[in-house]
C-alpha cells in the first residue's frame, strides 16, 4: 500500500489524544467471555475499509444481497490512516466495537496476528483453505496465524513498475530496453539530467513519512527483507547495504530529489522535474488520473534490478479482507468475503471502479487486462505488470515488528541522506537496535 | 496557591435548628425547630457543607469512572509484558528498558530543549502582545485581539499541515518571502536543526495568542489606582511595569508557565504532522514516541511505562515550578 504508507504522516486523531495515560483502556484484562462472536449466518454485518478500496466494495453488496437475501450489508469509509488506530484500538480492547469484516493491510495483518491471537477469525473453520492456489504467489504465507490456520483472504496486490517519461529518455536518447538494472538506470542518470534538467526519482529524503517502499523493493529485488524467513533479523545484510548503497549513489550524483512535505511528489512530478517513478500497480489509474497533461509521455517497464542480472519483480505491498473474532456473525461475514473476493466478475468490478489490482489470479483473464492504456501512449501496462506477478516472488516476512524495523530503516537512510553516514555503519546500528528492541536474533 | 479565594468564614450546617439564636435570627425572636426539618442526631443532605459537595460530584464521578480507572489500569499495565489479554507480569522490566533505551532520551531531550527553548520566547511575545493590546492607543483593540486569538483555534493538525506547506524547501512561503531579502532557501524540515526550529515556529504561531488573551485578563485586573499612585511618586513606565504590573502578574504568569510546561512535555500532533519525528528522531517527542509504541508496535506494557515516566516528570516540574515562582506566604 504505497498508497497508504505514503499517506501515514496524516495525524491518527482518534487514538493520538487516547495516548499517555488512556492507554490503559487498550490491552486491559477483558475476560473474553462476553466479547466472544458467534457463527451467525444472516443480519446485517458491516465492513470497514478506506477511500476508494470502500467505494469498490459498495459495488459487490447488490450482488451479494440478492445471492443472500438474509444478510445485509453496510460499507463504512472509516478513512486511511485511521483505520489502523480503530482496529488497533478495537483489538486492543478485547474485540470490542470492531466491524465484521475489516480491510487490513501487509504491513499491519502479521502484527494483528501476532499480538492479538484471539482477535481475528479463524476463516480456514468455515472453508477457506479451498481457496489457497486461487492467489498470487507470495501472498497466501502472510494470512496463516502461529494456530496454522487461514485468518483473511487477498484482495489487493502491488506488483512493482518503473514509471518513466518516454519522451524524456528519447530527449537523452537513452534506450530504456537498455535499462536492466539500477547501475544502468544511475549511469544514464546524468544525461536525462543534461537533456531535460529531471532528476531521476523522488524521496522523502527526511523519513517524514516513513516511506521506505524503495529500500524495501530493492532489497526484495534481491530476495531480501528486515527478516528472513525464519523471523531473525537481517537489516544489516550485504542486500540491505547494497540496497541503501544505491539510494546513496543516487542522492550523490545529484540524481534524487527530495520529495518531503505535503505534495512536494506531485508538484515534482506535474512540473516535469522527475525522469522516473519505482510505483506500485495502483499508480496505473491515479497517474492517468492526477496528469492527464502528460497523457502519452509516461511508460512502464520491470524495475531494474537492484543488482546486474538480479531479479526484476517484486510485490510491493497487499491487502486482505478479515473477520473479526468478536463477531455475532462471522459465517455471514466470511460469506461476504468469498463472494468479493473469489469471483472474477465482481473482483474486475472492483479493480474498474476503485483501481484496487486484483490478487486473485483467474481475474486477470478479463480482456481490460491486456488492453492498450492511452496515458501510456497505447502501452498494454496492465499486463506487463501482470506477467511480472507470474514470474514469482517469494513471500515477504513482514513479521509482528515491522513497524519497528520500518522506522529505524528510515532513520538509517536519513541518516545517509541528510550525514553522509555510511550505508553499512548505519544498518548495523539499526539492526542491533531492532534486534535489542524485538528480543529477536540477527542473522549470521 | 495566591489564587485560591480566601476561605469562607465557617458556618454550622444547622443554623435553623440553633435553640439559642444563632448569627442569622434576628434578636428578640426564638428560632424554634419546625416539624418535619433536621432534627439533632440526624443529618441533612442538603446543607451549606453539602452543597460544594454536591456540586462537585459530577466532575468527581466523571473522573472516577473514566480517568480514575484507566490511571490506574494504566499502571498495572506498565507491570506487564505479553499479547492481548495475555498478560504476564513482569515488574518494572518495563522501567530498567525505558533507562537504557536511547530513543526515550532522544526524546526526552528533543523535549526538553523545545521546552527550554520555546516556552520562554513564547510567554515572553505573548506578554509583550499582551501589552500592546491592552493599551488604550491601539486603534480597532477588538481586531486585534480576535486576530491574535484565532491561530489557537486552528485544529493543531490543520496547523501542522498548513505548516508543512510554508516550511516547505522549495514551494514554501517562507522560503519564497525570505528569498526577497537574499536568504538561501532553508530546508525546514529536512535538517535536524530546522526540523526543530520549525516545530518551535508551529507552537508559538498556535499558542502565543492563548497565552496573551490570559495576560491580558490579568493586565485588565490590576488597580489602575497602583499606577495612579507610582505615577505621583515619579515612576517611569519601566519603573511601573517592573514594580507594579509583574508582581500583579505572578498569579497569572505561573499559571501560563504551569499550563505550557505541561503542554509542551505532552506535545504530540504538530511535530507528528509537520516531520514525523524526523529527520533521524530530532523532532521525536516522548508522546510521541509512546504513541508509536502503543499503536504502531502493540507494545501497550512498554508505552504505559512511558506514560507513567512521563507523568512523574510533568508532576515534579508542575511542583518545582509552583515551589519556585508561587507566591510566598
Amino acid at each position: 500500500m504505497s498508497h497508504q504508507l505514503s499517506r501515514r504522516q496524516m495525524l491518527h486523531l482518534a487514538t493520538a489524544s487516547a495516548a499517555g495515560f488512556g492507554l490503559a483502556a487498550c490491552g486491559g484484562g477483558g475476560s473474553g467471555t462476553d466479547t466472544a462472536g458467534a457463527d451467525g449466518d444472516s443480519g446485517k454485518i458491516t465492513v470497514w475499509s478506506w477511500t476508494s478500496a470502500a467505494e469498490a466494495l459498495r459495488g459487490v453488496v447488490p450482488s451479494f444481497e440478492r445471492d443472500n437475501p438474509d444478510i445485509t450489508v453496510e460499507i463504512q469509509d472509516v478513512g486511511e490512516p485511521a483505520i489502523w488506530d480503530k482496529i488497533t484500538v478495537g483489538l486492543a480492547s478485547g474485540g470490542k466495537g470492531l466491524a465484521d469484516v475489516l480491510h487490513i493491510g501487509v504491513d499491519y495483518l502479521p502484527g494483528y496476528l501476532a499480538k492479538f491471537p484471539e482477535g481475528i477469525a479463524d476463516l480456514s473453520r468455515l472453508g477457506a483453505d479451498k481457496h489457497k492456489d486461487a492467489f498470487v504467489e507470495g501472498l497466501w504465507p502472510t494470512v496463516i496465524g502461529k494456530d496454522r490456520a487461514v485468518h483473511a483472504l487477498p484482495w489487493e496486490v502491488n506488483p512493482l513498475g518503473l514509471f518513466y517519461r518516454h519522451d524524456f529518455f528519447e530527449k537523452a536518447d537513452v534506450d530504456p530496453a537498455s535499462i536492466s538494472s539500477w547501475d544502468d538506470l544511475i549511469a544514464a542518470g546524468p544525461k536525462i539530467r543534461a537533456a531535460t534538467g529531471a532528476q531521476l526519482i523522488g524521496l522523502d529524503k527526511p523519513g517524514t513519512t516513513q516511506d521506505m517502499d524503495f529500500f524495501q523493493n530493492l532489497m526484495q529485488l534481491q530476495g531480501a527483507f528486515y527478516f528472513d524467513q525464519e523471523g531473525k533479523v537481517t537489516l544489516a545484510s550485504p542486500e540491505a547495504i547494497k540496497a541503501l548503497t544505491v539510494i546513496k549513489r543516487l542522492n550523490d550524483g545529484g540524481l534524487l530529489a527530495d520529495t518531503a512535505g505535503q505534495g512536494t511528489w506531485k508538484r515534482l512530478i506535474s512540473q516535469g522535474k522527475l525522469a522516473t517513478a519505482p510505483e506500485a500497480a495502483w499508480a496505473v489509474g491515479y497517474m492517468a488520473e492526477k496528469f492527464p497533461a502528460q497523457s502519452g509521455k509516461w511508460r512502464v517497464m520491470q524495475p531494474p534490478a537492484a543488482v546486474p542480472g538480479g531479479g526484476r519483480s517484486v510485490i510491493v505491498n497487499s491487502t486482505y479482507l478479515a473477520v473479526s473474532n468478536t463477531s455475532k456473525r462471522r459465517k455471514a461475514a466470511w460469506r461476504f468475503i468469498e463472494h468479493a473476493l473469489t469471483k472474477p466478475a465482481e473482483i474486475n468490478r472492483m479493480y474498474s471502479s476503485g483501481s484496487v489490482f486484483p490478487a486473485l489470479k483467474a481475474a486477470y483473464a478479463d480482456p481490460m487486462f491486456n488492453a492498450p492504456h492511452p496515458f501510456y501512449g497505447g502501452q498494454r501496462v496492465l499486463k506487463s505488470l501482470v506477467d511480472s506477478l507470474s514470474s514469482g516472488s517469494e513471500a515477504t516476512n513482514f513479521t509482528s515488528d515491522y513497524s519497528r524495523a520500518l522506522k529505524l530503516a528510515s532513520d538509517a537512510q536519513s541518516q545517509v541522506l541528510l550525514k553522509g553516514a555510511d550505508p553499512a555503519g548505519a544498518l548495523k546500528a539499526a539492526a542491533a537496535q531492532l534486534a535489542q528492541q524485538t528480543g529477536r536474533q540477527q542473522a549470521a | 496557591m495566591s489564587l485560591a479565594p480566601p476561605e469562607p468564614a465557617r458556618t454550622t450546617g444547622t443554623v435553623a435548628a440553633t435553640t439559642n439564636g444563632g448569627a442569622g435570627t434576628p434578636p428578640g425572636r426564638r428560632a424554634t425547630p419546625r416539624p418535619g426539618r433536621a432534627r439533632p442526631g440526624r443529618r441533612r443532605l442538603l446543607t451549606r457543607d453539602s452543597v460544594p459537595y454536591l456540586l462537585i460530584m459530577p466532575a468527581v464521578l466523571g473522573f472516577a469512572i473514566f480517568k480514575a480507572y484507566p490511571i490506574a489500569a494504566s499502571f498495572w499495565i506498565s507491570l506487564t509484558t505479553g499479547n492481548g489479554d495475555a498478560r504476564q507480569f513482569t515488574g518494572l522490566a518495563n522501567y530498567r528498558r525505558l533507562i537504557d533505551d536511547p530513543l526515550f532520551w532522544t526524546a526526552l531531550k528533543n523535549t526538553a530543549l523545545i521546552l527550554v527553548v520555546q516556552v520562554p520566547l513564547m510567554l515572553g511575545l505573548a506578554l509583550l502582545v499582551a501589552l500592546g493590546l491592552n493599551s488604550t492607543k491601539v486603534w480597532l483593540r477588538p481586531l486585534w485581539r480576535l486576530g491574535v486569538f484565532v491561530p489557537s483555534l486552528t485544529g493543531l493538525v490543520a496547523a501542522g499541515v498548513m505548516f508543512s506547506v510554508i516550511l516547505n524547501r522549495d514551494a514554501g512561503l517562507l522560503n519564497w518571502v525570505l528569498s526577497f531579502f537574499g536568504i538561501d532557501p532553508v530546508n525546514w524540515l529536512g535538517s535536524p536543526f530546522w526540523a526543530r526550529v520549525g516545530v518551535v515556529l508551529v507552537i508559538t504561531w498556535h499558542y502565543t495568542g492563548y497565552n496573551a488573551v490570559m495576560y491580558l485578563a490579568g493586565l485588565q485586573g490590576i488597580p489602575k489606582e497602583l499606577y495612579e499612585a507610582a505615577m505621583v511618586d515619579g515612576a517611569g513606565p519601566v519603573r511601573r511595569f517592573f514594580s507594579i504590573t509583574l508582581p500583579q502578574m505572578r498569579p497569572i504568569l505561573l499559571l501560563t508557565v504551569v499550563l505550557s510546561t505541561i503542554g509542551t512535555l505532552q506535545l504530540f500532533d504538530e511535530p507528528y504532522v509537520l516531520t514525523g519525528g524526523g529527520p533521524d528522531n530530532a523532532t521525536l517527542t516522548v508522546t510521541m514516541y509512546l504513541y508509536n509504541n502503543g499503536f504502531k508496535y502493540f507494545d501497550f506494557g512498554y508505552a504505559s511505562a512511558l506514560a507513567y515516566a512521563l507523568a512523574l516528570i510533568v508532576s515534579v516540574l508542575g511542583i518545582l515550578q509552583v515551589r519556585l515562582m508561587g507566591e510566598r506566604r
